[in-house]
């Protein structure tokens, strides 16, 4: 038990990491409710906002760290985790978020998503994942069910879409999780359990697009298939379970941790900051590196 | 007595080659001779025909092109792949295997016959010493350093180290099929001397290394901390050195997925605060285009080293071309400018990219660095680099006051404006590939893109004016002008030694920042010119074209340019100045046509 000197200070809170820069999101907005949860993750966390990198890429849902005033950086369309990886292995004192759509992680940028779980790397990726192209105005999504009528699949979809659930989970990712605007306590919750997970943290979000967006996955339609995994009695260090449930996305909407490895492996950084400390005795110093060029004889 | 000598060996991968003139090379270091050695490989990764040529003199060395002096056969058929790589003239010394079973007067190379000719049972002397066809390479070191008087005791120290581990016999062995070459050599002397003289600067040892250990070495001596990439020839070996030796000093080399998350971990690292770069070639520097723009509008420092290679496409991945100078240039989408800045040997890769980071961190701008496979690869004598001589930029950041109302992309009169990095408290902000206003909120008025434009633009202006980056040859007030860059520019300094000996008034510029193009340098240089060259390696003549954009050159001023392994001559240059100027003076206002397409 913290004795009551110990308990942490409630430093800050989730107004502290809004920015003043006001939204343009479309009015009922999924998303809207991702900013909030985060917020108040981050209060909980207690870290000030200059200690936090928020990175994203490109879409509606890419927009969000300009919302905080966390250091942000908007990047380019699909890109979101090869900066946040640089960021972090540069300076592994810093908090790295990362946020995305469907599109961004999915389909441009899904390619990035297995290097950064096998390696590891301590950062939370949330994806808003909407299952349509938002910011675009309405195209198929990797995440759009088959037979969907996008603006660029009049006649329905042709294509299975990505189970991102299960997708992390093939490649070994030790921490999924999936939420909901609809339930923003437990979003909330689920971001702060992300970020303090020591390695890779994924989390979906079902954050619904009210403007080109299908009805039954607006908030409303949610209301009725919602379904909570602790409610549920889940055990979250049952993989086997876990990859059981995922692969029911698109069929069942389940919120909550569907997969924390209860062992976790080291985290990239730890390797990192363990070679630093035996090889830094090695250092010539930086004007000296030239010397490495003396030619020794050889036959 | 020689003061500049061409070697050239050749034979098959299993022959030790590359190990002779490897050896040669550092004795001649050692010994205070200035020297280039490259390589060159049939098309397997390992075995196939080898070979490598070695330029060695009394006095620098500016390339390694030439015809031979020496040529060493191991064996005939993998001699003869190489090709123009090789080229024997009459006057070349012939020495070869004699178990190829080729007599001295029939030698297998079409249109010259080599007025001195050795053959020489190589592998037998090795055998009998050594006792293993092994230590050919051996053999050969012996007769060249006994007929050119390079490296005798550096060999000697060479093999004892080298054989060490394998006992007293194997050491001894080696010493005597070392000593039988020198014996042979000895024993059929020369005609004419051909040792090489005394070094001119004194016998002071040099260093020895290639482009791509420099380019890392020098990214190491300016601070550099991370690097992020992908492997890819020519240019692989930059990564694998500072793998060796970054994480000694805090850093990181992260092996990315591909080359867009290798330069997306740079652009990373960057805004965290550190000193980053990335190194590639023609196929990855396509795919790092994108994150270029967002390092652009973004403003963040980092240095992106593009080691060219024959294009497009995969093309030719282990010949040297200059063809990747107008995707330099402009290589991202929308209105932008990136420095583009290209070394001219393996020394002055040194400098350069010292300067590239120091560009970067100034100007927070990527810098796109050019080398070329030639330089990357080649070994040659460096002289000693005082590094206390060089100042080390670090970006400005914000401080007191700066901070009270922190505005990232600030309008400076400068264009600079302190850059914060997560961390630093106060200095939030939101970097973004979105255009945005002082402070990085988003946004879509003309009014300020046409402000943050101006300002990306006019912050480089400071940089047209940088002529210590420029070299210029040559008396001012010339006639005739030469242009080169990058490994070429070496062949142009020869042809300029050339050119004045029979008499031309000729000069040469050499531009090591290629972008912007400095319209003040190049102006100056032609105010003087009526006729010339720009001698470059690739088929459009892409300086010659950038340059154009810009400056209004002389009409009679003219691109030389061969496509990528298609080597140029100073003796090309030298017949196209003569020709330049005898249409010149028959008919001044005559428009030559392009020299070489
Ligand atoms: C390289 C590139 N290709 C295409 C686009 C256009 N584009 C911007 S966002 C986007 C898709 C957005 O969908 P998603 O990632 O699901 O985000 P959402 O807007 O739904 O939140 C596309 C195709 C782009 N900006 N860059
Ligand atoms: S288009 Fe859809 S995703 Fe984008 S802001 Fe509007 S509701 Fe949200
Ligand atoms: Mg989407």
């Amino acid at each position: 038990m913290n004795s009551v000197e110990t308990l942490p200070v409630e430093r800050f809170q989730a107004g502290d990491f809004k920015s003043d820069l006001k939204p343009i999101w479309c009015p009922g907005c999924g998303d809207f409710g991702v900013v909030t949860a985060l917020t108040r993750a981050l209060a909980a966390i207690g870290r000030p906002p200059h200690e936090i990198a928020f990175v994203s890429g490109i879409g509606c849902s890419s927009r969000i760290p300009g919302y905080t005033t966390a250091y942000g950086f908007n990047t380019v369309h699909g890109r979101s985790l090869p900066i946040a990886q640089g960021i972090k292995l540069a300076n592994p004192e810093l908090l790295v978020l990362v946020a995305s759509g469907d599109g961004d992680g999915f389909s441009i940028g899904g390619g990035h998503v297995p290097h950064v779980i096998r390696r590891n790397i301590d950062i939370t990726y949330i994806v808003m994942d909407n299952q349509i192209y938002g910011l675009t105005k309405g195209q198929l999504s990797p995440t759009s069910p088959r037979g969907r009528k996008t603006a660029t699949s009049n006649f329905g979809s042709l294509e299975d879409p990505v189970n991102p659930l299960l997708y992390v989970l093939g490649y070994g990712a030790s921490f999924v999780a999936q939420g909901s605007p609809l339930d923003m306590a437990g979003l909330a919750k689920l971001i702060e359990e992300g970020i303090r997970f020591p390695g890779f943290a994924f989390i979906n979000v079902q954050s619904p697009c009210v403007t080109y967006g299908e009805e039954d996955q607006q908030l409303k339609g949610q209301r009725t298939r919602l379904q909570n995994l602790g409610a549920m009695g889940h055990d979250p260090s049952d993989r086997a379970k876990a990859i059981e449930l995922a692969r029911e996305y698109g069929t069942k909407l389940y919120t909550g941790v569907l997969y924390r490895n209860p062992t976790p492996g080291p985290t990239y950084g730890d390797g990192v900051a363990q070679r630093h400390q035996t090889l830094q005795k090695q250092a010539v110093p930086r004007h000296d590196i030239l010397k490495r060029f003396i030619p020794s004889p050889t036959a | 007595m020689s003061n500049d000598l061409i070697i050239g060996i050749a034979g098959a991968g299993g022959d030790g080659v590359v190990s002779a003139g490897e050896s040669l090379i550092t004795a001649a270091a050692l010994e205070g001779y200035h020297g280039i050695m490259t390589k060159s490989f049939g098309s397997q990764i390992r075995g196939g025909e080898a070979s490598c040529r070695l330029r060695l003199a009394t006095q620098p060395v500016l390339n390694p092109n030439g015809p031979l002096d020496v040529a060493v056969a191991l064996n005939w058929e993998d001699f003869r792949r190489f090709g123009g790589e090789l080229p024997v003239e009459s006057r070349t010394i012939v020495i070869y295997e004699s178990n190829t079973g080729v007599s001295p007067d029939r030698l297998p190379l079409e249109g010259v016959k080599p007025s001195v000719v050795f053959s020489v049972p190589i592998t037998q002397m090795a055998e009998k010493f050594a006792g293993t066809a092994k230590a050919k390479n051996i053999v050969v070191a012996g007769l060249l350093a006994g007929w050119f008087g390079i490296g005798r005791e550096s060999m000697l120290t060479g093999i004892r180290k080298k054989f060490a581990k394998k006992g007293a016999e194997v050491v001894n062995g080696n010493v005597c099929a070392f000593q039988a070459g020198l014996d042979f050599a000895e024993a059929h002397p020369l005609k004419e001397d051909r040792k090489l003289g005394a070094p001119e600067a004194g016998r002071q040892a040099k260093l020895l290394t290639d482009g791509n250990d420099m380019c890392a070495a020098a990214a190491i001596f300016a601070g550099c901390n991370f690097f992020g990439g992908y492997p890819i020839t020519p240019s692989t070996e930059i990564m694998q050195f500072l793998d060796r030796e970054i994480w000694k000093y805090g850093g990181t080399v992260f092996q990315a997925e591909d080359e867009i998350a290798g330069l997306g971990a740079v652009v990373g690292a960057s805004f965290a605060g550190k000193k980053a770069m990335t190194a590639t070639s023609g196929p990855g520097m396509s795919l790092k285009t994108e994150m270029l723009g967002l390092a652009s509008i973004a403003e963040l420092p980092l240095v992106c080293v593009n080691v060219q290679r024959g294009g497009p496409s995969t093309g030719l991945p282990t010949k040297a071309e200059q063809s990747d100078l107008f995707q330099a240039a402009f290589s991202a989408h929308g209105d932008c400018l990136r420095p583009v800045l290209a070394p001219v040997s393996v020394a002055d890769t040194f400098p350069i990219t010292v300067e590239a980071f120091n560009i970067a961190e100034h100007y927070q701008t990527p810098v796109i660095l050019l080398s070329d496979q030639e330089i990357s690869q080649r070994k040659e004598t460096v002289d000693p680099i005082d590094t206390s001589k060089f100042q080390i930029v670090e970006r400005r950041r914000p401080a007191g006051a700066e901070l009270a109302n922190y505005a990232r992309f600030k309008l400076t009169d400068s264009g600079i404006s302190p850059i914060s990095h997560p961390g630093m408290e106060g200095g939030n902000y939101l970097a973004a590939g979105i255009e945005h206003d002082e402070k990085g909120r988003p946004t879509a008025s003309g009014e300020m893109h046409a402000k943050m434009n101006d300002k990306r633009f006019n912050k480089f202006n400071p940089l047209k004016n940088r002529r210590d980056l420029f070299v210029t040859i040559g008396d001012q007030d010339a006639p005739i002008g030469l242009v080169s860059w990058g490994s070429v520019a070496g062949v142009a300094m020869e042809a300029l030694r050339l050119a004045k000996d029979q008499g031309m008034h000729v000069k040469l510029l050499i531009p090591k920042l290629l972008f912007p193009v400095a319209e003040p340098v190049f102006e100056d240089f032609f105010a003087s010119v009526k006729c010339g060259l720009f001698v470059e390696q690739s088929h459009q003549a892409q300086l010659y074209r950038l340059v154009r954009m810009y400056v209004d050159v002389p009409r009679q001023v003219k691109p030389l340019a061969k496509s990528g392994s298609n080597p140029i001559q100073p003796g090309d240059v030298l017949e196209c100045l003569r020709k330049l100027v005898v249409t010149m003076q028959c008919n001044p206002n005559h428009q030559p046509e392009a020299m070489v397409g």
